[in-house]
């Protein structure tokens, strides 16, 4: 009988064009391998095996985006798979983006899992399956294909917060990451059925379309709906009020889990928030615009004031980068395609500088994430020269250092605010800017201030590190790559920005 | 498009929802007579009198048990409107829920390896250095108090 009435519809299958979603699939398969490979080996794969598959994978799947960042530049943007999928210059950045935090990644879970003497497949195959979250979100030109994508991206994150089962702190960042997850998650598919009803599609394309030719008087379904979207995407990037959760669960987690966390979770969702609010609700900007201007003073300002007052360098950073996702937010608020390029340089600068700010915490932070206080980097500059450099050197590109990446991030959304007439808006977000000058110099004073390392772990982790001839700097080959590979994007883009900047502004989206 | 009416009947379900709640924990608070009894106040057993306590704590390995069982849950709920269309999906639908089956066959390989479904003594699977890892240097010396002690 059902079957009856389903058949009598002529069923219309979509062409599938998988070459566009080439990376996700990458990194999906990628992750299928290692687990199966996992299983199948009665013994433990040595952690060198897994890392090098996910740099493989990872590079892999940076092939795959640049192949469509070359179709994009021949053939110019398009949608595919039933208009679910954009493929345009946006969301080719975020594809690359998230390829090359996969390729960085590894690195910094090797020297984690080398110093924590563990083994496992689990930090390897978890961040593949949130970085094809991640993708799914840039490209989405649906609102159910974001949700899915914020899913993929979030429930990997949730295991990858509670990993370390030793700590208590670290089974509480999960079940609270989760929890706040979960309720952030409800929040928006609520927002996106109050869209549907008042605009009849969840295409992205589509309901912009309607918005354009309707113009609806005193539609509240409508407004509650984007405000609920809006909210759900504030959750995720941690903007102030909906920050509560991150602090908790930045200094909870492993802090390896941390520093992938921070970097992937802001990359899709700023991704997705940018894409809806820019391509989606352009006609409604006079109506979100103000909401966004609150939630940057209030985020940029809350994250650098509260951070001055941590003793915790992890949760220092949490606040830190709340302060950070007030200044993405910036360039949205300006609603200009200059603000779009200045959020795109930003998140896509601020994913290198916050891996590696977090990668040197792990290792200084010494085993099962013990030693996290801000007094006990004191002297960490003698014992160790090269962590200590690359950490003060994240530090300030944070706090928009000149020749560092992190300065024209800063003048960039800064300008595009100034452009957009926010004058008001742009000196709070500079005071933010200088007040948090002040906590990321503490570090760096602390470090290369008077006093010793009183660390009694010093030597065990010589020891650890001392078969490599980089041992005497107290680093792996694995963690050296890694910081390495960061400050190169850090520093070669502090002093020659052009391609970068050109690739965020050429990042235009298909349909605005 | 426009009108609010469409969502009258949500609305009305919310409220009666929320009505039908209040109003059975108030009238069972008002109604019920209360004469407590020993076996009364013990926890629900199926009306037996339980004779001793209930452990406190389930081995986690249920829920393990009771997530494989999700995930073919979850496999089966995709598999059945595929059942349904088959011959319109055609082969497309073939591959496509051969991959999807096979991404969910390999978690399940994942789990057996992982030793979900062994109930035998515990054993490891894969190294694991335990409490190793907390035992830092800085912390034994704090715990023991003897500045000596720098093994580790």
């Amino acid at each position: 009988m059902i079957t009856g009435v389903i058949a009598a519809q002529a069923l219309h299958l979509p062409h599938v064009n998988y070459t566009t979603i080439m990376p996700e699939l990458i990194l999906l398969g990628g992750m299928l391998v290692l687990l199966l490979v996992s299983a199948l080996f009665k013994k433990a794969l040595p952690r060198d095996f897994y890392a090098t598959s996910v740099v493989g994978v990872g590079v892999a799947s940076l092939i795959a985006s640049l192949v469509l960042y070359h179709d994009v530049a021949s053939h110019g943007p398009f949608t595919a798979i039933a208009h679910s999928i954009d493929i345009d210059g946006f969301s080719v950045l975020f594809l690359t983006l998230v390829s090359c935090i996969m390729i960085v990644y590894p690195f910094f879970a090797h020297a984690y899992l080398q110093r924590e003497g563990l083994d496992g497949v689990e930090f390897f195959a978890l961040p593949l399956i949130s970085g094809a979250g991640a993708m799914f979100m840039a490209s989405a030109n649906d609102l159910i294909l974001i949700f899915l994508g914020l899913e993929i991206l979030s429930l990997p994150l949730y295991v990858m917060a509670g990993m370390d089962q030793r700590r208590e702190a670290s089974g509480e960042a999960a079940m609270k990451y989760f929890i706040m997850g979960a309720f952030s998650s409800a929040i928006f598919l609520y927002g996106m059925a109050l869209t549907y009803g008042a605009t009849g599609s969840l295409n992205l394309a589509e309901i912009s379309a309607f918005l354009a030719k309707n113009y609806i008087f005193g539609n509240g379904v409508l407004l509650a709906g984007m405000g609920l979207l809006l909210i759900g995407f504030l959750f995720k990037i941690a903007a102030v009020p909906f920050h509560y959760w991150s602090p908790d669960v930045y200094q909870g987690s492993p802090t390896i889990a941390t520093g992938f966390m921070a970097a992937i979770a802001k990359a899709g969702a700023f991704a997705a928030m940018i894409r809806v609010f820019m391509a989606t609700f352009p006609t409604l900007a006079s109506d979100w615009q103000p909401l966004l201007w609150v939630i940057v003073v209030l985020t940029t300002l809350f994250g650098a004031v509260v951070a001055l007052v941590q003793k915790d360098v992890k949760r220092m950073l949490a606040y830190s980068s709340i302060n950070q996702a007030g200044f993405i937010l910036l360039g949205l608020q300006a609603d200009t395609s200059k603000g779009i390029g200045a959020s795109l340089y930003y998140v896509f600068i601020y994913s290198f500088l916050i891996l590696g700010t977090f990668a040197v915490v792990a290792i200084a932070g010494a085993r099962g994430d013990a030693i996290h206080d801000i007094d006990d980097l004191r002297g960490y500059a003698k014992s160790h020269p090269f962590l200590a450099t690359s950490l003060a050197i994240f530090l300030v590109a944070q706090a928009g250092a000149p020749f560092t990446t992190g300065f024209l991030a800063k003048l960039q959304v800064v300008t595009a605010a100034i452009d957009a007439h926010s004058y008001a808006l742009a000196v709070i977000a500079m005071i933010s800017a200088a007040i948090a000058t002040g906590f990321y110099l503490r570090i760096v004073y602390v470090m290369f201030g008077d006093g010793t390392d009183t660390r009694v772990s010093v030597p065990a982790e010589k020891e650890v590190y001392s078969v490599s001839p980089l041992g005497q700097l107290g680093v792996s080959p694995w963690l050296f790559t890694g910081i390495v590979l960061c400050l190169s994007v850090t520093i070669l883009f502090g002093f020659w920005p052009q391609p970068l900047v050109d690739f965020a502004t050429h990042a235009k989206l298909l349909f605005v | 498009m426009g009108s609010l009416n469409s969502y009258l009947p949500i609305f009305l379900l919310a409220v009666l929802a929320v009505a039908f709640a209040a109003l059975s924990l108030v009238a069972s608070k008002l109604l019920a007579p209360k004469r407590p009894t020993v076996a009364k106040e013990e926890p629900y057993e199926c009306g037996i009198v339980p004779t001793y306590e209930p452990p406190r704590r389930f081995p986690v390995r249920f829920y393990l048990v009771a997530m494989i069982f999700v995930i073919f849950d979850v496999e089966v709920i995709f598999l059945f409107p595929f059942a349904v269309i088959y011959n319109q999906l055609g082969r497309f639908g073939l591959v496509e829920i051969i991959v999807f089956a096979l991404a969910v066959f390999f978690s399940f390989i994942y789990l057996i390896a992982n030793g979900a479904l062994d109930w035998g003594p515990v054993k490891a699977t894969k190294p694991n250095i335990g409490d190793g890892a907390m035992r830092t240097t800085r912390g034994t010396v704090r715990r023991y108090g003897s500045k000596d002690n720098k093994a580790a």
